[in-house]
């Protein structure tokens, strides 16, 4: 399997603060990977940096492309949604896809179209005249038609209504992904995602809390359940995030042979959604 | 260069106003030519019918240049800005098009086709101008048909138009760079960022020092690059002003001063041996560089 993102000791700063702190990682080809933290995590500038779109330190190659030198040759292999709702109001449907047409060599035109035709949008129509949601299928519908070994996402459904949101991310499992290609998708909001994903990083303020393929997750961390008798036992284990359901103290540990826990409660693995919590608060705590 | 035709149609569609302006006004010069126009030329007198057939033909073309600069100026002004400000510079930037060649589409839009075209349209304007004059004329009066020096005299005359536009094109090259440098680097307000500088940084040279060095490099006039460009030496100070107004308004000299660019034959030695221009065409690649560098390293965010 070929590395698709190579990244050692990726840093960026604004000033003083530091918002990439020696990140190191790699992604392989044919994986759907979710860079997942909150708001002003470095979600966003870990993407511009491996895009090309702002200045780094540490060593960074995206299909064997240094992106501060090469954004050019790259944009011809990569596709990027940065943003919702960022193409410009003045341009025209059709005009869009003459355009991308015009200057990517490995664009689809009778797909996008097809695509467009499940939609609502019509060919005529000014962007500035379609709503949030139709301009991320306009979007989706030229990358999707671009034949790109890896595509970035940047929070792509953010500010959409649920119903559009599913739609998004059908589309982009059941007409755009394939072994052969490598999508690399930012947000906050993890339950959306937690069914696509076949990795996870978690990032929080500019460093890696965790990277693993998702089906390691469940060899890697445990919940416990614990009846308040075994709380004491439990804790001495050694958890590194507790909370409270409905009165039952939950405790989660990485990394413990699950027959330490079995005698003390319900043991079950963790969604990515409420791994993700117990990391962002684990680090906070 | 493959994908300069697109580019250049991008731009079309996000500035309609580069080519619908100069058709309305077009289309407006020809409906009221031919409404209360009496450009008839007589033709009896070559030399005096010519200076009015040259006066015509300058006379139309000066709503079209007007109207053409100022679309330019507001086009250098937003075509690195407007994307940004809209975030639109995202989805641009997500295509495989360098930044170089984005900046150098959009500079030669508005350097050099939309003047060319500015100089076409006006050409094609005053034919049509005279045809429906000459129409006009030829129902009334006994003389049907134009001599033949007309035909050569328009000629003559479109071709030191377009050699006085390509000279001022090169002496206003640093104009549009800076214009260009600012629409790339403001993050707001670009009018202001381009013309209150300027104007300050004069000003207090003016009065600090007394002197007017950097206003008159800034503001080097479209007089002096006509007389490099027609090498009319310096003892004629000729100005927009004299060069088109007096066209319409002819002055007690005559219409002889405004003819001055036009009857001489086009020198370009003088130009271009001209420290003025290349200082300025080396100022405008400078320029262009820095705002090439600013689009493909500002961070957006």
């Amino acid at each position: 399997m070929s590395t698709i993102i190579e990244a050692s000791g990726l840093t960026k700063r604004y000033g003083s603060v530091r918002a990439l702190d020696d990140l190191s990682f790699h992604i392989e080809a044919g994986r759907i990977v979710g860079l997942i933290g909150r708001n002003g995590a470095g979600k966003t500038t870990a993407l511009k940096a491996i895009l090309g779109l702002t200045p780094y330190g540490g060593q960074l190659s995206v299909l064997g492309h240094n992106p501060a030198a090469e954004r050019d040759a790259l944009m011809r292999d990569v596709c990027f949604i940065a943003d919702t709702a960022v193409l410009p109001r003045w341009l025209r449907v059709d005009c869009a896809i003459d355009f991308v047409a015009g200057v990517h060599p490995r664009f689809d035109r009778a797909r996008a179209a097809e695509f467009l035709k499940r939609t609502s949008i019509r060919m005529k129509s000014r962007i500035g005249e379609l709503s949030k949601g139709m301009v991320t299928q306009l979007h989706l519908a030229l990358i999707l038609a671009i034949d790109a070994q890896l595509l970035v996402l940047d929070e792509p459904t953010l500010g959409l209504d649920l119903l559009y949101r599913r739609e998004f991310y059908d589309t982009l499992l059941n007409d755009y992904f394939d072994k052969e290609r490598t999508i690399l998708l930012s947000t906050h909001q993890v339950e959306e995602v937690e069914n696509l994903l076949t990795d996870v990083m978690f990032i929080d303020q500019g460093k890696l809390v965790l990277d693993s393929p998702v089906e390691a997750l469940p060899g890697r961390f445990a919940t416990l359940k614990v009846a308040p008798e075994q709380l004491a036992a439990a804790r001495a284990l050694g958890p590194f995030y507790e909370h409270e359901s409905f009165g039952r103290p939950i405790l989660y540990f990485e990394n413990i042979a699950p027959a330490l826990l079995e005698d003390l409660g319900l043991v079950s693995s963790p969604g990515i959604a409420d791994l993700f919590v117990a990391k962002m608060q684990g680090v906070a705590s | 260069m493959k994908h300069w035709p697109i580019l250049i149609r991008r731009e079309l569609w996000e500035h309609r106003a580069l080519w619908i302006a100069p058709l309305v006004v077009s289309a407006v010069i020809v409906l009221v030519s031919s409404l209360v126009g009496h450009t008839n030329v007589g033709y009896e007198n070559p030399v005096f019918s010519g200076n009015i057939f040259e006066m015509v033909i300058v006379t139309i073309s000066v709503p079209l240049y007007v109207t053409a600069g100022i679309l330019v100026i507001t086009y250098f002004l937003d075509c690195l800005y407007a994307d940004r400000r809209d975030r639109s510079v995202l989805f641009w930037k997500s295509l495989p098009v360098s930044d170089t060649t984005t900046v150098l589409v959009k500079f030669t839009v508005g350097l050099v086709l939309l003047p060319l075209a500015t100089y076409v349209l006006a050409a094609v304007t005053g034919l049509l101008v005279e045809v429906i004059s000459q129409a006009r004329f030829t129902a009334s009066v006994t003389q049907a048909v134009p001599p033949p020096w007309v035909l050569s005299e328009w000629l003559r005359v479109q071709g030191v138009l377009l050699y006085g536009l390509v000279a001022a094109l090169l002496w206003y090259a640093p104009y549009a760079a800076y214009l260009m440098l600012i629409s790339a680097w403001a993050r707001r307000s670009v009018y202001a960022w381009a013309f209150i500088p300027p104007v300050l940084i004069a000003l207090l040279e003016h009065l600090l020092l007394g002197t007017n060095f950097f206003g008159g490099v800034v503001t080097r006039g479209f007089g002096e690059i006509m007389r490099l460009a027609f090498n009319l030496g310096h003892e004629i100070n000729i100005s927009i002003g004299s060069v088109f107004g007096q066209g319409q308004h002819p002055g007690p000299g005559g219409p002889g001063s405004s003819r001055m660019a036009l009857d001489h034959p086009p020198d370009p030695s003088v130009l271009l041996h001209s420290p003025p221009l290349w200082f300025g065409l080396l100022a405008t690649v400078l320029m262009l560089w820095v705002a090439i560098r600013l689009r493909r390293y500002r961070d957006e965010s």
